[in-house]
């Protein structure tokens, strides 16, 4: 699987306030750190840059001095990503455009432009969409928009938004189920989406078993790749196949129930993550302890 | 072949959960089915009504409100008595709304539940004004001095469940932890009580709305709840829901300003949440219980 490491994004404030002085080096250090790690894609999230849209060139400049690694360019601001664009010398991804018509009219021509991949979400000027059937008619339109304008599915990466469990459990089942038919509606297009998120408002010590096990879940159903905490060592060494007990467990989980009461203690948190995130069990921030 | 044939049994049974002292008892919960779905499976205990009883004279109730109790507003004992007596209610919701006072004084507010207590020949439940620490110094109180009563406490929230559970338990009596419309966080606060309370003394308020403000937030979760508990069955969900109605309809605009209307508004926002999976209902005016309980009965 592909892992887009998420460590540059403009809410650390290391990262912010780097940006602000322009200061490369934790910037660098940062993303030679997450290479070395197993991250795949640099993403670089200055979030909308609205004062200073320049700040993705500059930025985009000093990390690529340091890695050999294809950028992901994290804005929603148009202006700002051309910027970025027009400095990086291994194409990068454009992360993100939607359906939303503006972004329709000022980001997605960027991608045929410049001749790169683009991340495109499910969103709409509706809003997200909440079953796998409206993501579904959502990504049908905007992907076809895309092919019009002469971006071909392959440099497509679908991103269906994943939403927190601890906010709305059952939406993280509809995404599931959206993986499933992707490459039935979109044949060919990649994937993609910001794995943390799942996480969002769970208890801190709890998020990265949530997020390693939904990212191998993920990877079962045929997701290409997935914005994650690069510095998540058993998340990496899963996602790159380094861990086939656990995966095995986890696609067992998956299928059948599987009987816990003579399992260790991590194996059995396994299971019951699993059976939180598939929506058999009613998720709470004690999952583990039930 | 028969009609049983086509069902598939349901998985999950709430616990029974019993209030009150032995000989007064009255039971919640125990269905193994959904609500109304007789035909499917065990119903458990009917869905039982509590009127409520302010321990300080009430304000701000409308006349039509109002004129039902008149002769009893400042005599608690006496409206607890009009309550089952006159009004057919199966227990008495008292709410202590003398809390909110300045002096307030929990040892005098616990006695004053004890004589209630004593003297009514219904359960009793016993409701704090949502401040969590005034309650919890009164509950567990009243927990104490009411010892071996089986009240039924609340609410309890997840700033202060653990002394007002501890003293629930100490005391022999059942509890009704509070969530803020939020199923997830509902069983969490099930959760961490079940670590040492027992789920047979335990009715869980998912938080009630009255009809046009915001009641299909609370239809939908308490829906959920007792999906996941009859049909999926959660070990942590499996427990009577009770639906604290009275206080959110009796300040609607609606509810004000027409008596029909009020008394409607009342009984169809009780029979809604009825219908969504509430076993008990406390509620404020009588001719509203009496309307719902008509309804829920099927008969006429």
């Amino acid at each position: 699987m592909i892992l887009i490491g998420e460590n540059i994004q403009i809410l650390s404030k290391v990262v912010s306030n780097a940006l602000k002085e322009k200061d490369e080096k934790p910037l660098q250090e940062l993303a030679i750190k997450q290479a070395k790690a197993g991250a795949d894609y640099i993403d670089l999230n200055i979030g909308p840059a609205r004062k200073d849209p320049e700040v993705m060139k500059w930025l985009a400049g000093v990390i690529q001095e340091v890695v050999k690694k294809p950028l992901s360019l994290d804005t929603t601001n148009p202006v700002a990503m051309e910027a970025g664009l027009s400095v990086c010398k291994i194409p990068p991804l454009i992360n993100s455009a939607s359906g939303k018509q503006e972004s329709k009219e000022k980001m997605l021509p960027l991608a045929a432009k410049y001749n790169c991949d683009v991340v495109l979400s499910v969103l709409i000027d509706a809003g997200i969409p909440t079953d796998s059937s409206s993501r579904a008619e959502a990504i049908m339109e905007t992907v076809a928009y895309a092919n019009e304008i002469g971006i071909p599915n392959e440099r497509i990466w679908v991103d269906p938004i994943m939403m927190p469990i601890s906010v709305d459990q059952p939406q993280v089942v509809e995404l599931f189920e959206f993986m499933k038919i992707l490459q039935d509606i979109c044949p060919g297009a990649k994937s993609t989406l910001g794995l943390s998120n799942i996480s969002n408002g769970t208890p801190e010590h709890l998020r990265g078993i949530l997020n390693r096990i939904c990212l191998a879940m993920l990877d079962r159903y045929g997701c290409f790749s997935a914005i994650v905490d690069s510095f998540d060592e058993e998340l990496v060494k899963l996602a790159k196949g380094q861990l086939p007990d656990i995966k095995n467990l986890i696609y067992r989980a998956m299928d059948e129930e599987v009987d816990t009461s003579s399992l260790p203690k991590k194996e059995t948190d396994i299971v019951k993550t699993v059976n939180v995130i598939m929506g058999r069990s009613l998720y709470s921030h004690s999952w583990l302890e039930t | 072949m028969q009609l049983n044939d086509f069902f598939e049994p349901y998985k999950g049974e709430t616990k029974e959960v019993a209030i009150g002292p032995s000989g007064k008892a009255v039971k919640l919960g125990g269905e193994q089915t959904l609500p109304f779905h007789a035909f499917e499976g065990k119903e458990g205990a009917p869905v039982r009504f509590a009127l409520e009883v302010f321990d300080a004279p009430p304000e701000g109730w409308p006349e039509h409100l109002r004129s039902s109790y008149a002769d009893v507003l400042s005599d608690p004992v006496a409206w607890a008595d009009k309550c089952t007596n006159q009004y057919g209610a199966d227990l008495i919701s008292l709410y202590l709304s003398s809390l909110d006072s300045e002096n307030a004084d929990p040892t005098k507010i616990a006695e004053k539940v004890k004589d209630i207590a004593d003297h009514i020949s219904v359960p009793l439940i016993v409701l704090g004004v949502g401040d969590k620490d005034k309650d919890a110094k009164a509950l567990v109180e009243i927990a104490r001095v009411c010892t071996g009563k089986n009240l039924l406490l609340g609410p309890l929230v997840k700033e202060n469940y653990e002394e007002i559970a501890k003293a629930a338990l100490e005391g022999g009596h059942s509890i009704i932890p509070q969530s803020p419309l939020d199923i997830n966080l509902c069983k969490e606060l099930n959760v961490k009580l079940a670590k040492f309370f027992p789920k047979e003394r335990v009715v869980i308020d998912p938080l009630s709305a009255a009809i046009g403000y915001g009641i299909d937030y609370s239809f939908s979760i308490m829906e959920r709840v007792k999906q996941v508990a009859v049909i999926h069955n959660d070990e942590m969900m499996k427990v009577p829901m009770v639906a604290n109605i009275g206080k959110d309809c009796w300040k609607t605009k609606e509810a004000k300003e027409d008596k029909t209307q009020g008394i409607l508004w009342e009984a169809l926002t009780a029979f809604t949440l009825i219908l969504a999976g509430a076993n008990l209902v406390i509620m404020r005016h009588p001719e509203s219980l009496k309307l719902v309980k008509k309804l829920v009965s099927g008969k006429e």
